[in-house]
């Protein structure tokens, strides 16, 4: 059977929405979801490592891993949530290859769930322990730490084979109880180490701020915590333009092509994506120099613009490994306007709502910390 | 049809229950458990009552521990696993409800974040803004009910859709209004269950004494509410007197065990009421097993009462829409079907094998749920060649099969190699060997006194008559199998049936087997 006859056949309902739009609702929301997903993982592979290095429960790396690890449950909550929304989108859009690719490997997507339930507690346990260490929680936290990068690995090898409808026949009529992975992809282990050195790089952007919190009471202290992030975001950025270059030559042939000079568009991100990469590593060694906040704040918006660039990177070579498998402009559409309005209304109030609840707590925080 | 089946030795259904039992208890919970944290809550505030403050703060902390992680995670887990059992199903539903997903999604988004303010906020928020907060998050949670509730119960009863496709149309479905009623008292009674869960677990004293009776309130009223909104449920539900009568064979049951549930759930509920000093955790269990059971049976009954659908009307359970019908039964089977192995060649075993992966599979095991090997080891080549074409027409509610004679030939052929590695021994007692062979013939399409029964038909008829009438059975109707059981199977069957008719010419029996003649 040929790649193109296993490729299901596109829904004959019709999309509610104008592909442009929902695409550009994926990305966006995927965006989200990465970036809590980048705190989540990233964060807790940063307390692991500061709690294996802590010497005294006293330390700078104690106090790290107990900051860290009281903000776990609520980025599981934030990478779940914001997780759901790409999703949905990524079903009605590539569907045909996304409920396959799962279907092929059904066991350990589904093991998705259960792990998920398991390493959620295993933060909930870990931030009721606060700075309180031992090395039980250790390697409980450790564990758990294991099993977020273990579904993100799992994740990886979905979002690959829902783009290899050429490895789908052999794997699913060898197995068909779905106990399959993709690891006969030569992308699924380099994308899945620069997503995960992506992640922790980010977090270490975020031990940076959590640093700069804590500068404002403890001077020292802060600064300490400050440059450790600052030093996590610089080495795990460097580590990641080389696991970047291994994932960029395991790229099929046509697809790398394309990012030099082929595509325009995909050469035009791809040059995007190595500029700002060098420019925050230059930003974050001037960060670490001089202090403040304004340093720290350029740095994180170009973090974030390096970060879209790297999403939509994603996107061209999704958009090319699928080529003509993929035919939006055959779906049948029918625009839903009233619920598509109803929806950014919804939208709108959800998130207004959302900040006047965070904006009354932080002043809470705030005020209940300054009389305490 | 159109994507891969997942070969599941344990069965799609089963998982599907393991992991949407679990997640209906706690989601409804965290809808009326958030409406419980809130006005207990204020009732604590007014009162200027701080030792219900507390125990709100304890329940609160518990409720977050367990709605934001196994309730949400479990959510999550249906959607997977539905899409992995059937991902067609998935895929219409989120074309067609894309927006209500989009919207349900939005609530979630504010229903996880007030929780967390609710929770990390407590005695640091002034009273008011907390209560306000525990107000959000239950508008919240009850929104994302009352647009689940549009989607699940569109599956059940889509109602205009069908014709105009329009997605009003069959969010307001039949049953739409009933379900919403039914699951938001059944969220209150949740609510009144876990909180007399934790409350069994403080100190014995008048506190203690005092919460308890206050959940056991809960629990009481919110589960006679149930039970009134149940009825108006099922004057809703589609084909109930078929249903009820037998026509999906494990639906009665399940349909007795949710009434017997709620009657045990309302029963315990007067014990903390009444004694509320007694209350202990031999109830706290006893309630908790009824909650399970009801709540497990109610979801079962509405998944068995869409057979042989996942969306009624419109699309099998086996990924094949109703307007394909027409195109199999004129091309087969084969040529529409995407995941076949055309690596087995010729081989019509495996041939067969394919097409009971691709159609059979999604619903059926061999060995486990609703397993065919105990039929198939006693069933001849004749017999599943007979019973293909009319698959349709069996009393299970299964989808027409439109194999053409190649694809029955291949398919038979496995289904018969895999009988043979059954048990075919027969059974020793005449009752026991009767049931067995009226399971593996007349029971597959008939029951004695429910749906399509047989009883009045066959009342008076002597052994003879039944003899003849077996075999006629292939002349009666075209939906009517020739009878093709071996001569041990008819001696067992003939004995069942000579009981079900009792005396001899207590009817007039040329006058039932005309009747039987018009039985489907």
């Amino acid at each position: 059977m040929s790649e193109t006859g296993l490729v299901p056949a596109p829904d004959v309902l019709p999309l509610p929405a104008p592909v442009p739009l929902l695409h550009a609702l994926l990305l966006l929301t995927f965006f989200v979801h990465v970036l809590f997903m980048n705190g989540l993982l990233g964060g807790i592979l940063l307390a692991s490592w500061s709690r294996l290095r802590s010497r005294s429960p006293a330390d700078a790396h104690a106090l790290l891993a107990g900051q860290l690890t009281r903000l776990l449950p609520v980025l599981v909550a934030g990478t779940v949530t914001a997780g759901v929304a790409p999703l949905l989108f990524l079903q009605a859009l590539y569907g045909q290859f996304f409920f396959t690719s799962s279907v092929i490997m059904a066991w350990p997507w589904f093991l998705v769930i259960p792990l998920v339930i398991l390493a959620y507690y295993g933060t909930y346990v870990q931030s009721y322990a606060g700075a309180r260490s031992g090395r039980g929680r250790t390697t409980l936290l450790c564990a758990t730490a294991a099993i977020f990068a273990v579904v993100a690995f799992l994740y990886v090898n979905n979002t690959t084979l829902m783009l290899r409808p050429d490895r789908w026949g052999a794997l699913y009529f060898a197995a068909p109880g779905g106990t399959n992975l993709n690891l006969g992809d030569a992308t699924v282990w380099p994308r899945w180490l620069h997503m995960v050195l992506g992640a922790v790089a980010v977090a270490g952007l975020l031990v940076a701020w959590l640093g700069h919190i804590r500068s404002r009471s403890d001077a020292a202290q802060g600064a300490l915590v400050r440059r450790h992030g600052l030093t996590a975001f610089t080495w795990l950025t460097t580590a990641n333009i080389l696991a970047g270059l291994w994932f960029f030559v395991a790229l099929r042939r046509p697809v790398r092509m394309l990012m030099m000079g082929d595509s325009g568009h995909a050469t035009g991100v791809f040059m995007l994506g190595i500029l700002l990469a060098v420019a925050a590593l230059g930003l974050a060694a001037g960060a670490k120099l001089r202090g403040g906040r304004g340093s720290l704040t350029v740095l994180t918006v170009v973090a974030g613009i390096l970060l879209l660039a790297m999403i939509l990177l994603r996107d061209v070579v999704r958009a090319a490994y699928l080529g003509d498998l993929y035919q939006p402009a055959r779906f049948p559409l029918q625009t839903q306007v009233f619920n598509l309005a109803l929806f950014a209304v919804l939208l709108a109030g959800g998130l207004l709502t959302v900040i006047w609840m965070l904006r009354r707590l932080r002043r809470a925080w705030t005020t209940a910390g300054s009389s305490g | 049809m159109n994507y891969p089946v997942w070969e599941l030795a344990l069965g799609g259904g089963p998982l599907i229950a393991i992991v949407s039992i679990l997640h209906v208890v706690i989601s409804h919970f965290a809808v009326g458990g958030g409406l419980w944290l809130v006005l207990t809550e204020v009732r604590a505030n007014r009162r200027d009552d701080s030792e219900l403050r507390d125990f709100v703060r304890s329940q609160a902390r518990f409720f977050m521990l367990l709605t934001l992680v196994l309730g949400a995670i479990t959510g999550v887990g249906i959607w997977f696993t539905i899409a992995l059992v059937s991902p067609q199903a998935v895929s219409a539903l989120i074309h067609g409800y894309l927006w209500g997903w989009a919207m349900e999604w939005v609530f979630f988004v504010v229903e996880i974040a007030a929780a967390l303010v609710y929770y990390y906020g407590w005695s640091k928020l002034d009273r008011r803004t907390h209560e306000t907060v525990g107000w959000i998050y239950f508008v919240a949670a009850f929104a994302s009910l009352v647009i689940i509730n549009g989607i699940i119960t569109f599956m059940l009863t889509p109602g205009r859709w069908l014709e105009s496709h329009a997605f009003w149309d069959g969010f307001f479905n039949p049953t739409y209004w009933p379900s919403l009623v039914l699951r938001t008292f059944a969220g209150f009674a949740a609510a009144g269950v876990f909180t007399l869960l934790t409350a069994s677990t403080l100190a014995r004293g008048a506190f203690r004494s005092r919460v308890t009776r206050y959940c056991a309130g809960w629990v009481f009223v919110s589960t006679l509410l149930v039970g009134a909104a149940a009825l108006w449920y099922r004057a809703a539900f589609p084909a109930w007197g078929e249903l009820s009568g037998g026509a999906v064979p494990i639906l009665p049951g399940m349909a007795t065990a949710f009434a017997s549930g709620l009657a045990a759930m309302a029963v315990l509920a007067l014990w903390p009421l009444l004694l509320p000093r007694t209350w202990n955790a031999l109830g706290v269990v006893l309630l908790a097993a009824a909650v399970v059971g009801s709540f497990g049976a109610g979801e079962w009954v509405r998944e068995a009462g869409r057979k042989p659908f996942t969306i009624r009307g419109y699309l099998y359970s086996t990924g094949v829409r109703v307007d394909q019908d027409a195109q199999l039964a004129a091309d087969g089977v084969m040529a529409h079907t995407r995941w076949l192995n055309r690596e087995v060649g010729h081989d019509r075993a495996a041939i067969g094998h394919e097409l009971y992966r691709a159609h059979c599979q999604v619903c059926h095991t061999m060995d486990g749920y609703n397993g065919l090997r105990p039929s198939l080891a006693h069933w001849s080549e004749a017999t599943i060649a007979d019973l293909l074409p009319r698959l349709g027409s069996m009393r299970a509610l299964m989808p027409p099969w439109h194999g053409d004679e190649y694809e029955n030939a291949c398919l038979t052929e496995y289904l018969l190699a895999e009988g043979r590695q059954g048990e075919t021994a027969w059974p020793a007692n005449r009752q026991t060997a009767g049931r067995l062979a009226w399971n593996l013939s007349c029971g597959l399409c008939h029951t004695v006194d429910g749906y399509r029964p047989l009883r009045g038909t066959l009342a008076g008829q002597s052994r003879e008559e039944l003899d003849e009438l077996l075999d006629s059975a292939g002349e009666l109707t075209p939906e009517m199998p020739p009878y093709t059981g071996g001569p041990r199977q008819r001696e067992a069957l003939l004995s069942h049936l000579v009981r079900i008719a009792g005396p001899v010419g207590t009817a007039a029996t040329a006058a039932a087997a005309g009747a039987v003649r018009s039985t489907p």
